[in-house]
C-alpha cells in the first residue's frame, strides 16, 4: 500500500491503518467506477456471489465484526437472526443518517468512496438474502445523495446491480431515501418508521426486533455504512485473518473522529484498542491548543459519558483488575464501557481548560430537547426540563438546588423510554453532573432563590422586628 | 437481594392459567336499515341543512365575517360561503398553523406550487422504489421534490402528496410538522443553516450565526428551534436557521448554503462567503 499517494496535508498518521478509509483524500480519486475498478474495486464481490450465503455470513460472524454505528452489536450475529422459516422478503438497510454530534465518518465515505459501500451492500444483501436495498442518507448531504444515486447508475450500467449480477443469478436493487434532517433517524426502528412514510416513533423491542418485525413487517438488516464497508474487507482478508486486527472481541479497525480542542482534529482509522487516548490526542492530533491544558474529552458522540483527564479506572475483573489513568485507556468497545462510558460511534469531542461545563451541558441538553422525537413523556418532558433547568446554571440564575433537580431528572429518563434515546440524552447529563459537581454549584447561589412578593415582605417584616 | 427474593416467590405463588381462545362472535347483520334510526348518524354524503347565516362566526381564535360573494350573490349557508373573510388581525387556529405558510419577505423567490408533467413523472419515479402496496414510503421523497422546487411545502402541494400518495392529507401534515428538514415557509434566495451543535459550538458558530444576522440585517430574536427556526431578512434574499449537526465535527464551524457546504468558517469568513454567492 505504499504507493498509495495522499493530498499534501492530509497524509495518514504512522499510527494508522487504513482500510475503510484508504482511498479517502487520496491523490488522482475520485467517485467514478472506473477509478474504484482500476483499484482492484468489485473483486470481492464476484468473490462474494461465488460463495454460499451461509459462508459469508460464517466469515463476517468469525471476523468478530462489532457494528460501528454506535452499539457494538456483532453484525454477524445480528444477521443471523432473521427466521429460518421466513416466507417475506428480505430488506437491507444502510444506516447513513449519520447525526451523533462528534461523528464525521460517513461523510468521507459516501463523498469520496461509494462504490465500496454499494460492494459491500451487495455483499451483504447477498449473504442475507435481500434483493431490495435503502440508503437512508441524512438530508445535510444533498451532495452526496448524488453522489451515490450516480455511483448505483454506474454499478447498474456495468452489471453489479439488477438483475443477474455478474451471471451469478442474484437479483439486487438500491435505492436512496433521503431522511429529513431527525436525530432519531438514526435509532433503527425509527428509521424504518421513517422509511415507511411516517413520524420516525422508534418501535418498542420486544417485539419489533427488525430482523423478524421490521420494514414493511418482514425481516430487515440495519446496518452502518462503515460496518458494511468492512464486509469488502473481511471477504478479502478472510474472517480469520480480520480477526488477528485490532484486540480480541474488538476486532479489526475502525475510525475516530476527533474534534474541539486540539492541534489537528481530523479522522484517523486504527486497529481497534491499539490507540490509547494519550498517543490519539498528544501524539495524533498535536496535544492542546496553545497554552491550554485537557480537561474532559466525550469518547464517543455527545451521548456517551464524558471522562475526565485526570481520572483513573479500575479495567478488568479479579487478579486481572488494573488501574489504568485516563491516558492510558485504549480507545476499544470494552475498555470504554469498564471505564463507565462507550465507545459508541466513534467520535472524540475533546474540550480543554477555557471551557466551561456548564456552557457544554447547555449546547448538549438543548440539542436533545430539540431532538428528542415526543413519543414517551420521560424523554419528551426531561429533555426540555434539562434544557430549562441547565439553562439556568449556564446563565448564573440557578440556585444549588437545581444541579441535585439536572441529576434527577436525568435519572429518570434514563432506561424509561422506548428507545435508546433516552439513555443518550440522560447520561451525558449525569455524567457531566457526577464528574463536575463542584464547577456546576459553584455557578448557582442561594441568593437565586425564588421569592414571591408576599415572602419578600415577610422576610422585610421579620427583619425589621428583629 | 431482597427484591429479587421477592419475585421469585411472587411468581411461584402464581398458578399456570391456561387462556382459552373462544371463536368469533358473529354478530347477525340486520338486513333491512330502517332510514329513521339512523337519522343520528352523519350521512356520508353531505346533505346541505339551511343553516340561517349570522352575520360573523368565531371559530377557536378565528372569526369569519360573511359577506357579498364577488358575483354580488349573498350566501345562504355556512357551506355556500367558500370566501369567507378572515377579521384581520385574528390569530390562525391551531390547525391553520401548522398547515398554512404564511408569507414571508422570501416568498417571492420562489414559483407558486403547481403540478407540472416533470414533476409527475419525477414523482412516479421516486413511488416505483418503494413496494407497490406501500406508496406511503414516498411521502419524504415527493416531499424533498416539492421543496427542491417552490422553495417550501405549501398547503397545496400537500394536497397533491396526500392524491399522489392515495393517502389523507393528515399523514403528509405530520410529516411536513415533525422533520425540521421540511420547512412550510419561504426562505430567502441563500439559506443559510449554521450548525450549532458542540463542536461547532466551540468553534465559533454562535459568533458565525450573529456575524451573518449582522450583515444580511436578519433580526433572529422571535427565532424558536422548535416552532419558527427561519428567520428571512427584510429584502427577502437571505434567511438563517441553526441546524444540528451537520457531521462535520473536525472542520468547525460548518454551515450548509442552500446545498452547499462549507467548511473552516471562522465568523470573519462570513462576509466573503455572501459575496461568493452575489458576485
Amino acid at each position: 500500500m505504499s504507493d498509495i499517494k495522499y493530498l499534501p496535508g492530509k497524509e495518514p498518521h504512522a499510527n494508522e491503518h487504513r482500510m475503510i478509509f484508504k482511498n479517502v483524500d487520496r491523490q488522482g480519486w475520485d467517485a467514478s467506477i472506473e477509478t474504484y475498478l482500476n483499484d482492484g474495486g468489485y473483486e470481492m464481490l464476484k468473490k462474494g456471489l461465488a460463495m454460499e450465503p451461509k459462508a459469508v455470513i460464517a466469515d463476517v460472524k468469525a471476523s468478530g465484526l462489532r457494528g460501528r454505528g454506535g452499539a457494538g452489536f456483532p453484525t454477524g450475529i445480528k444477521w443471523g437472526f432473521i427466521p429460518p422459516k421466513n416466507t417475506k422478503p428480505v430488506y437491507l438497510i444502510c444506516n447513513a443518517d449519520e447525526s451523533e454530534p462528534g461523528t464525521f465518518k460517513d461523510r468521507y465515505i459516501l463523498h469520496q468512496d461509494p462504490h465500496q459501500l454499494i460492494e459491500g451492500m451487495v455483499i451483504s444483501s447477498f449473504a442475507v438474502g435481500a434483493h431490495t436495498a435503502y440508503i437512508y442518507i441524512r438530508e445535510e448531504f444533498p451532495e452526496a445523495a448524488i453522489t451515490l444515486e450516480k455511483a448505483i447508475a454506474e454499478a447498474r450500467e456495468k452489471g453489479f446491480l439488477g438483475q443477474n449480477i455478474q451471471g451469478s443469478g442474484f437479483d439486487l436493487e438500491i435505492y436512496i431515501h433521503r431522511g429529513a434532517a431527525a436525530y432519531i433517524c438514526g435509532e433503527e426502528t425509527g428509521l424504518i418508521e421513517s422509511l415507511e412514510g411516517k413520524r420516525p416513533y422508534p418501535r418498542i423491542k420486544p417485539p419489533y426486533f427488525p430482523a423478524a418485525m421490521g420494514l414493511y413487517m418482514a425481516p430487515t438488516i440495519v446496518n452502518n455504512v462503515e460496518s458494511l464497508c468492512h464486509v469488502v474487507h473481511i471477504l478479502r482478508m478472510g474472517g480469520a485473518e480480520y480477526v488477528k486486527l485490532g484486540t480480541p472481541r474488538n476486532s479489526g479497525t475502525r475510525i475516530l473522529c476527533v474534534s474541539g480542542d486540539v492541534k489537528k482534529p481530523g479522522y484517523f482509522e486504527v486497529q481497534v484498542g491499539k490507540v490509547t487516548f494519550r498517543e490519539l490526542l498528544y501524539d495524533m492530533c498535536g496535544g492542546p491548543k496553545d497554552g491550554r491544558e485537557f480537561k474532559a474529552v466525550i469518547p464517543g458522540g455527545s451521548s456517551s459519558k464524558v471522562l475526565r483527564c485526570e481520572e483513573t479506572f479500575k479495567i478488568g475483573r479479579g487478579d486481572d483488575a488494573k488501574d489504568l489513568s485516563f491516558w492510558d485507556l485504549p480507545l476499544d468497545f470494552d475498555t470504554l464501557a469498564a471505564a463507565g462510558s462507550m465507545a459508541g460511534s466513534g467520535g472524540v469531542i475533546v474540550m480543554d481548560d477555557s471551557r466551561r461545563m456548564s456552557w457544554v451541558l447547555n449546547n448538549i441538553t438543548h440539542f436533545y430537547a430539540h431532538e428528542s422525537c415526543g413519543q414517551c413523556t420521560p424523554c419528551r418532558e426531561g429533555s426540555t426540563w434539562m434544557a430549562k433547568v441547565s439553562d439556568r446554571i449556564e446563565g448564573g440564575t440557578a440556585t444549588p438546588e437545581d444541579v441535585k433537580t439536572l441529576e434527577e431528572i436525568a435519572y429518570q429518563i434514563d432506561g424509561k423510554t422506548v428507545c435508546a434515546f433516552g439513555e443518550a440524552s440522560a447520561w451525558p447529563v449525569e455524567a457531566m453532573v457526577d464528574k463536575f459537581r463542584e464547577e456546576l454549584v459553584g455557578e448557582t447561589s442561594e441568593d437565586n432563590h425564588f421569592k414571591s412578593e408576599e415572602r419578600v415582605e415577610q422576610e422585610k417584616f421579620l427583619s425589621s422586628v428583629h | 437481594m431482597s427484591a429479587i427474593a421477592k419475585i421469585s416467590s411472587f411468581s411461584s405463588f402464581i398458578q399456570p392459567i391456561s387462556l382459552k381462545v373462544s371463536a368469533p362472535i358473529e354478530v347477525p347483520r340486520p338486513r333491512v336499515i330502517d332510514r329513521s334510526l339512523l337519522s343520528y348518524v352523519r350521512p356520508y354524503a353531505p346533505v346541505k341543512v339551511k343553516v340561517p347565516l349570522p352575520a360573523s362566526i368565531v371559530r377557536g381564535s378565528v372569526t369569519y365575517l360573511f359577506g357579498a360573494k364577488p358575483d354580488g350573490a349573498k350566501p345562504e349557508t355556512i357551506e355556500d360561503d367558500l370566501d369567507q373573510v378572515k377579521q384581520p388581525g385574528a390569530k390562525p387556529s391551531v390547525l391553520e398553523q401548522n398547515v398554512a405558510s404564511p408569507i414571508t419577505p422570501g416568498t417571492v423567490n420562489f414559483p407558486p406550487f403547481a403540478i407540472s408533467p416533470e414533476l409527475e413523472q419525477k414523482a412516479d419515479q421516486r413511488i416505483a422504489q418503494y413496494p407497490v402496496d406501500q406508496r406511503r414510503s414516498a411521502v419524504l421523497p415527493l416531499l424533498h421534490e416539492v421543496q427542491h422546487r417552490f422553495g417550501f411545502i405549501s398547503p397545496a402541494s400537500i394536497d397533491w402528496v396526500s392524491q399522489k400518495l392515495d393517502i389523507a392529507p393528515i399523514k403528509v401534515v405530520e410529516v411536513v410538522t415533525f422533520y425540521p428538514g421540511f420547512r412550510q415557509k419561504a426562505p430567502g434566495k441563500l439559506h443559510f443553516r449554521v450548525c450549532r451543535t458542540l463542536s461547532c459550538a466551540m468553534g465559533g458558530s454562535y459568533e458565525l450565526m450573529a456575524k451573518l444576522c449582522e450583515l444580511t440585517g436578519i433580526d433572529r430574536s422571535s427565532a424558536d428551534p422548535h416552532t419558527d427556526p427561519i428567520s428571512v431578512s427584510p429584502c427577502g434574499n437571505y434567511s438563517v436557521e441553526y441546524a444540528e449537526c451537520l457531521a462535520s465535527c473536525g472542520t468547525a464551524p460548518v454551515c450548509l448554503v442552500n446545498d452547499d457546504f462549507h467548511e473552516d468558517l471562522s465568523p470573519d469568513k462570513a462576509q466573503d462567503l455572501i459575496a461568493k454567492y452575489n458576485g
